[in-house]
């Protein structure tokens, strides 16, 4: 990424995050209501050219060149079972066991994201704007993976572009009671999906505003969600709530799950850009992982699955489980963009609709595996290379 | 608990009505292919060819025996390519012993499984030869084999039966679903045309074999209308237009035609003058049918699922689920050698599936993706769905009396699964579980209509 690109979206997120909002324009939408659709969501990244400040040990090795190390091509006769095959019930059914390949978490000091607790740790990292006890570990997990890096990182870049080809992304959130976009210290929002396509200029890459959106409250009730906020010097700021949004990057309907999750939008008549902040619950987040980007997919930016989930795991900081006592979520931020659109007035659910939904058993996070296996290495026959290879990373 | 999977079984009949699943007519589907069947252009064949009716696929050619015909056409894959030219078989009787590499990112040259028992490519599929005498007709073609023999081709592409198919009009070697993406290059059965006014077509579903306009649009048909009227005003017409029949056609078999006003014909058929939905956003779809009185028009319908089973609904659509309202998932899977062999049914090699759900731990599998046991005293209403009994522990047919043998329901003679760490009706999160998103190889679940992928319907 070159160093003016990150400054662009350095930049970008400053203006979200910091109390300054001169240039954001004063005055109420009509009927106190104004409402945004997604045009663009991927992990917040902090990043550095190169790497050099979060990544000074280098990026990650991907599936790819660990499956080499582990099944050399001058080696043993190679049958598929013991290569092919186990590496994908390694990525399916991973464990905790170590596997002898380093794993290079994302260092420094420096992140993007929220302080979702209200602390400053020692594990905490400073905004790029100066914002002490940001929580991201996910960050650490994510940083150094060429996949996730912009703006070339192919996930990070799927993840942007299917967010606005694919309805069923189509994530809404709609304000009301707002006094002004600059100041209104009580707000209303509400979390919908749309069913419509996105409203695109003649060049057919950048969404305008004024776009009409039907509801979905039939495939898409359970993301029908209400928040509290405020609106303060343009910054749209919710109050933390456990979420849960529509989010297939490539093409597989799945789910993200985030505990304590809130809006931290600067907001304009047109357009909403900043994070969404809160602690993502880990299994599922992987299951989305693995359920849109095959190893094949993981492999255009050196995404090492089996890796990846014990770095989840290991940097877990939230939410424990009452038997094991392991932490089940991961605190996290996204980057994310939205465009006004226009509500279809009758596409709203109905209120009994919206008693029908609220009468429903909740979504439920997923739980991993139901009979996961256990720590182990990979096969006898190839733990031995791993650990020696290991070194040479 | 229990309550609410009253409440679920409930809606869920409710479910499978709209899609027509219970209707008079697909029920009485349930002991072979009674209920009404596609009609298609008779085309000229080679001697003793004929043409068997399917209840998934619909007409389909067949040999004078009465198998299915199947082609293998030539696929573009992510690291290379298979299936046969135009001109030229790729099936051959040597056994493939190393996969080929096609599915990125993994390397060929590796030993593929059960070495021992695997098969040749013509020995699952056993090319449909001809005799000295027999002199290409329409568009069957003769090819020459690499071992000498003349092997009948059509349009072109050499033609095979599959050993999966014991009956005529069992297609249990592959389907006419339209396979794209990573799917491996598999065997797609061949038929006579449709018999569709030209800018028709049809297309299999799991709910039928769906009429669609040329550009893949969903036709629909309204109760409101009589078999010579359309009660579809100027204003419905907006959301509804019409199917116009131009000036130059004639009505034929069960296609007829309407005069909607003067001068303004609308195709009819069976009877039901036809539409399509303004507001479908994507071919396939069935969001008209959820506007009361319409309906997604079929030229014949899938057999019922077993009468336990339900629908429920997802993030996207609809799934088919068990009584308990857990979705249900079908295991498909074809291997990476060039032969590109099935490797999902229970007479072909188990390998794959066994470490997919459970990492090559039989026991482990029935935890994860546990069989969906038939009832006492069920049995198989149609060849689509059938009661079969199953070893669980090596996943090969097991003989019915055997006492360690299970009893499961099975759709195309495969079983089918739920998953366990799906937690409530609705989940899919077995969903796309396996080998590239379980295109190449894995889980995926059984969807009747996805609103937003278009799976299923």
């Amino acid at each position: 990424m070159n160093m003016l690109k990150a400054s662009s979206l350095l930049v970008a997120l400053g203006l979200a995050c910091q109390a300054g909002a001169a240039d954001a324009p004063a005055g109420a939408p009509v009927n106190g209501s104004i409402a945004y659709a997604l045009t663009n969501l991927h992990w917040a990244n902090y990043q550095t050219e190169g790497g050099k400040s979060e990544c000074p040990d280098g990026f990650n090795e991907g599936n790819r060149e660990q499956f080499k190390k582990l099944y050399p091509e001058n080696g043993p006769k190679r049958t598929l079972v013991d290569t092919q095959l186990r590496w994908e019930i390694e990525s399916w059914y991973p464990t905790l066991a170590d596997d002898g390949f380093a794993f290079h978490e994302a260092r420094g000091t420096t992140a993007l994201g929220l302080n979702l607790d209200g602390k400053v740790g020692p594990n905490d990292f400073t905004s790029p704007t100066g914002e002490p006890g940001i929580d991201n570990q996910l960050f650490r997990a994510l940083g150094c993976i060429k996949n996730y890096r912009g703006p070339d990182g192919a996930i990070q870049f799927f993840d942007d572009e299917m967010i606005g080809r694919d309805q069923y992304n189509r994530l809404i959130f709609e304000i009301t009671g707002v006094e002004d976009l600059v100041n209104s210290p009580n707000v209303q929002v509400t979390l919908y999906r749309g069913r419509d396509p996105l409203l695109y200029d003649a060049t057919g890459k950048k969404v305008v505003p004024g776009g009409s959106q039907r509801i979905d409250s039939r495939w898409g009730a359970r993301y029908i969600q209400h928040m509290r906020g405020s609106i303060k010097d343009g910054v749209l700021t919710t109050e933390p709530v456990d979420i849960v949004y529509p989010w297939a990057p490539f093409y597989i309907a799945t789910d993200e799950f985030m505990r304590a999750g809130r809006l931290r939008m600067k907001l304009t008549p047109t357009t909403a850009e900043g994070l969404i902040a809160g602690y993502s619950d880990v299994e599922s987040w992987y299951l989305q992982m693995m359920k849109n980007w095959s190893t094949h997919h993981q492999n255009y930016g050196q995404t090492s699955a089996p890796a990846l989930y014990r770095a989840l795991r290991r940097l877990a900081d939230a939410y424990p489980d009452p038997k094991s006592g392991a932490n089940t979520a991961i605190s996290s931020a996204l980057r994310a963009e939205f465009t006004q659109v226009a509500i279809v007035p009758a596409s709203r659910p109905q209120p009994a609709t919206l008693a029908a939904i609220a009468a429903r058993r909740p979504a439920e996070p997923y739980r991993g595996p139901p009979d996961p296996r256990q720590p182990q290495r990979p096969t006898a026959a190839v733990a031995s290379p791993a650990a020696s290879l290991a070194g040479a990373n | 608990m229990k309550a609410a999977h009253g409440r679920f079984r409930h809606c869920a009949r409710r479910g499978l009505a709209a899609l027509g699943f219970l209707s008079a007519a697909s029920l009485a589907a349930g002991a072979g292919v009674s209920a009404p069947t596609e009609p298609y252009v008779h085309v000229p064949m080679p001697p003793h060819f004929r043409v068997e009716a399917t209840e998934l696929d619909g007409p389909v050619f067949a040999d004078p025996r009465g198998r299915t015909l199947y082609t293998w056409p030539f696929k573009i894959m992510r690291v290379g390519n298979t299936g046969d030219p135009k001109g030229q078989s790729h099936c051959t009787s040597v056994k493939t012993t190393e996969s080929s590499g096609y599915m990125s990112p993994y390397p060929g040259g590796l030993e593929m499984p059960e070495l021992d028992t695997r098969p040749s490519c013509v020995q699952m599929w056993p090319p449909v030869l001809a005799d000295a005498s027999a002199k290409p007709v329409g568009k069957w073609t003769i090819v020459k084999r690499e071992d000498g023999n003349r092997q009948w081709a059509f349009d072109g592409l050499p033609v095979y039966t599959s050993v999966l198919d014991a009956r005529p009009g069992d297609v249990l070697g592959g389907e006419r679903y339209d396979h794209e993406g990573d799917d491996p290059a598999v065997r797609v059965p061949i038929g006579p045309p449709a018999d569709v006014p030209p800018g028709f077509k049809v297309t299999t579903t799991v709910i039928g074999r769906l009429l669609q306009n040329e550009r893949g649009f969903s036709v629909y048909a309204s109760d409101a209308d009589s078999s010579t009227r359309s009660n579809c005003d100027a204003s419905c017409a907006r959301t509804w237009p019409p199917m116009l029949a131009p000036e130059s056609v004639r009505p034929h078999g069960e296609w007829t035609i309407i005069e909607r006003s003067p001068g303004v014909r609308q195709w009819a058929f069976r009877g039901k003058p036809l539409y399509r939905y303004a507001l479908d956003t994507r071919a396939r779809s069935l969001a008209g049918s959820d506007e009361p009185g319409w309906h997604n028009v079929y030229t014949q319908r899938a057999p019922a699922p077993p009468a336990e089973f339900t629908v429920q609904e997802t993030t996207s659509g609809q799934v088919l689920a068990d009584a308990h309202g857990m979705t249900i998932y079908a295991y498909t899977c074809g291997d990476d050698a060039i032969d590109q062999l099935g490797c999902d049914h229970p007479t072909e090699t188990q390998v794959y599936r066994l470490m997919m759900c459970g990492g090559g731990d039989a026991a482990r599998c029935l935890r994860n993706f546990p069989y969906v046991a038939a009832p006492a005293g069920a049995v198989s209403h149609s060849r689509s769905w059938s009661v079969i009994s199953i070893d669980p522990m090596s996943g090969r047919r097991a003989r019915a009396d055997d006492a360690k043998s299970l009893r499961v329901w099975a759709y195309r003679d495969r079983p089918v699964y739920v998953y366990a760490g799906d937690a409530q009706p609705g989940d899919v999160n077995g969903d796309a579980y396996g080998e590239f998103r379980g295109e190449r190889e894995g889980y995926n679940a059984f969807w009747l209509r996805d609103d937003y992928f278009g799976r299923g319907g």
